[in-house]
């Protein structure tokens, strides 16, 4: 025990300062060791950790350092998009006008409609009707759209504020809010709405896909659907997808306010007014006060005939006129 | 009898053949023969052919379908070619731009609607499936356009527009004589064309008639475009904003109170009648309520 009390009264001051230097670079390492410790035990502390709920309606427990938040995309954000569909564009006033004279019965506007709003084959926002309006009076094709009035008597009447009438003209619906009630649908005097009675039909694809109130996608059964001037298309500048769909120069689209109209098959663009006065444009039912947005041309000069297999369609009409 | 069936023979050859001739005589073009040489005067690359394919899905597919797929839409009489067929790849540049430029029966004239480059992008796009083609780029001077001055000046008293066209030539300042020049105002989904197409001048100057109820922005500030096209100088376009229409602020659609309008904007006809209703049958209430009180404490009493 001597030999070893006497060792440390030989060291020198280097080796007094160099044990010093050495357990001083211990303690710090050590130090900071026990740190990290600490901190790793903080994170585990139950008050750090939260409850999350998964796409599989799981409800799981997570530390909430390992959390991270996503970002959305404006297509993802189901409120902004909601938003956005209720505002619509501003100073705008949407306006469609229909050339009965050009129509052909190419349906191609019911096909390109029905792609983009995945409709079922027997739903229609546009439909080509085949009309005949006396015994002597001609038949002709007439495709009618939600008319979107500035007077609609299917936004009177819903009872929870799902269908809506924006600034821009457009009438819209919100399937995050419809009932499903179809109130809407008898208060319509154009037939413009339908119901998604059955399953949609590309429901699968759409199941992880936003709802856009401006495409009216993903459908939903139990839910109301109808024409919706393809708000967003508009958005983009676009044309609605019937418009520019028709190969027969049928359908013109613009904006009230700057008074021009543009043909959706050669581009052309014209005055609306001058348009309507020099063909005689009007409205349907315009008697129930519902101001449509809609204006069709009369079928005058027409460069088809009307064609046989449809004639006997179109005097189904006449039934309820019969004397 | 013999003579019968040959007259009736000889009567429906005839009528055969003038209808194969009527029918053939609606599928040609007449197209001049210093149009069909014509070309472009870029070469046709990849770009120009993704801008093409961008017009030509705005312009083209509602009637002669997708490029190569055959899928043109054969209701229409006469049937729109599949743009990518032997026949229509037989034309010459200058053909088909003629075609696009000037359009025929169902076929609408795309001069108006797409500027010169835009119809020779889209005529290198119709090109691009065919491998056997080799473009033939025109050698007239390019940079000529660079030369033009466009100046345009508005009078607000006589509702009219003159349009000034000049050429900084390296000899001076030359007037561009009897170019074309169209006038157009901007709108949301296209050009608007402003009175006729008017020639300039021997001065260089095209004036133009403006319409004086055409709606502008809030100030009354519209954006006019002016195209001039000229034989030697090639085509220019040039965009500047003036104060010519009506200042247009229309208020919103959903402005007014009506029924179908939000909460806030129902009509006050209605908010009186509800708000009425609400309160006497309450006061109504606690009227009962109150005369009930009475009642329990006359008992009491």
């Amino acid at each position: 025990m001597s030999e070893k009390e006497e060792k440390p009264k030989k060291k020198s001051r280097r080796d007094f300062l160099q044990n010093i230097g050495l357990v001083g670079v211990g303690s710090v390492f050590a130090g900071s060791a026990i740190l990290a410790g600490i901190k790793y035990d903080k994170k585990k502390t139950p008050g750090a950790r939260i409850k999350v709920l998964t796409a599989e309606n799981e409800l799981l427990e997570i530390d909430k350092n390992d959390t991270t938040k996503v970002k959305i995309t404006k297509a993802e954000d189901l409120t902004l998009l909601q938003k956005e569909g209720r505002e619509g564009i501003a100073g705008k006033r949407w306006v469609m006008v229909v050339d009965l004279s050009k129509c052909k019965n190419a349906r191609k506007c019911m096909s390109a409609c029905q792609n983009a709003h995945h409709l079922r084959p027997e739903q229609h926002h546009i439909n080509v009707l085949k009309m005949q309006e006396g015994k002597n009076t001609a038949p002709f094709y007439m495709a009618k759209p939600c008319q979107h009035c500035d007077n609609p008597p299917c936004v009177a009447v819903c009872p929870v504020d799902a269908t809506f009438k924006r600034p821009d003209g457009i009438v819209l619906i919100d399937n995050e809010r419809c009932i499903g009630c179809r109130f809407c649908i008898a208060a319509c005097p154009y037939s413009a709405r339908v119901f998604n009675w059955a399953t949609p039909v590309l429901e699968e694809e759409d199941k992880n896909k936003t709802y856009n109130v401006e495409l009216n996608v993903p459908q939903r059964k139990g839910t109301i659907s109808k024409c919706l001037f393809s708000a967003d298309m508009l958005r983009e500048g676009k044309m609605p997808y019937c418009v520019s769909a028709c190969p027969n120069g049928v359908y013109y689209f613009g904006d009230e306010n700057e008074d021009a109209v543009t043909n959706g098959t050669t581009k052309e663009t014209v005055r609306l007014k001058k348009l309507l006065e020099e063909n005689a444009g009007y409205r349907l039912m315009p008697e129930l006060g519902t101001e449509p947005r809609v204006y069709y041309l009369p079928p005058k000069n027409r460069t088809a005939p009307f064609q046989e297999k449809d004639k006997s369609e179109a005097e189904e009409h006449l039934d309820n006129n019969k004397d | 009898m013999f003579r019968k069936h040959h007259f009736i023979k000889i009567s429906l050859t005839f009528l055969i053949t003038t209808l194969f001739y009527l029918h053939s005589f609606a599928q040609n073009w007449d197209i001049p023969d210093d149009k069909k040489t014509k070309n472009a005067n870029f070469k046709f690359t990849n770009q120009t052919i993704s801008e093409g394919e961008a017009i030509y899905t705005k312009n083209c597919m509602s009637c002669h379908g997708n490029l190569g797929k055959d899928n043109s839409l054969k209701t229409l009489n006469p049937i729109p070619p599949d743009l990518a067929s032997v026949k229509t790849q037989e034309r010459t540049d200058g053909e088909l731009f003629f075609i696009i430029t000037t359009g025929r029966m169902l076929m609408p004239s795309f001069k108006v609607i797409l500027s010169e480059e835009e119809r020779w992008k889209l005529t290198s796009y119709i090109r691009s499936l065919n491998k056997k083609y080799v473009q033939i780029v025109s050698e007239t001077n390019t940079s000529k356009s660079n030369l033009i001055k466009i100046k345009m000046d508005f009078d607000s008293l006589t509702n009219k527009l003159k349009v000034d066209v000049k050429a900084n030539e390296t000899s001076g300042v030359v007037s561009l004589k009897d170019a074309e020049v169209m006038l157009f105002v901007l709108r949301y989904f296209g050009k608007l064309q402003i009175d006729k197409t008017v020639r300039t001048n021997n001065e260089g100057i095209a004036t133009f008639n403006f319409p004086k109820d055409l709606p502008g922005d809030k100030t009354g500030n519209v954006d006019l475009v002016v195209k001039v096209s000229d034989e030697i100088y090639g085509e220019v376009e040039t965009q500047s904003k003036f104060k010519a229409g009506i200042p247009t602020d229309k208020p919103s659609l959903t402005e007014k109170r009506a029924i179908w309008n939000v909460l806030k904007k129902a009509p006050i006809w209605i908010i009186i009648t509800y708000t009425s209703i609400v309160l006497i049958v309450g006061a109504v209430l606690l009227y009962i309520i109150y005369s009930l009180m009475k009642l329990r404490k006359l008992g009491n009493n």
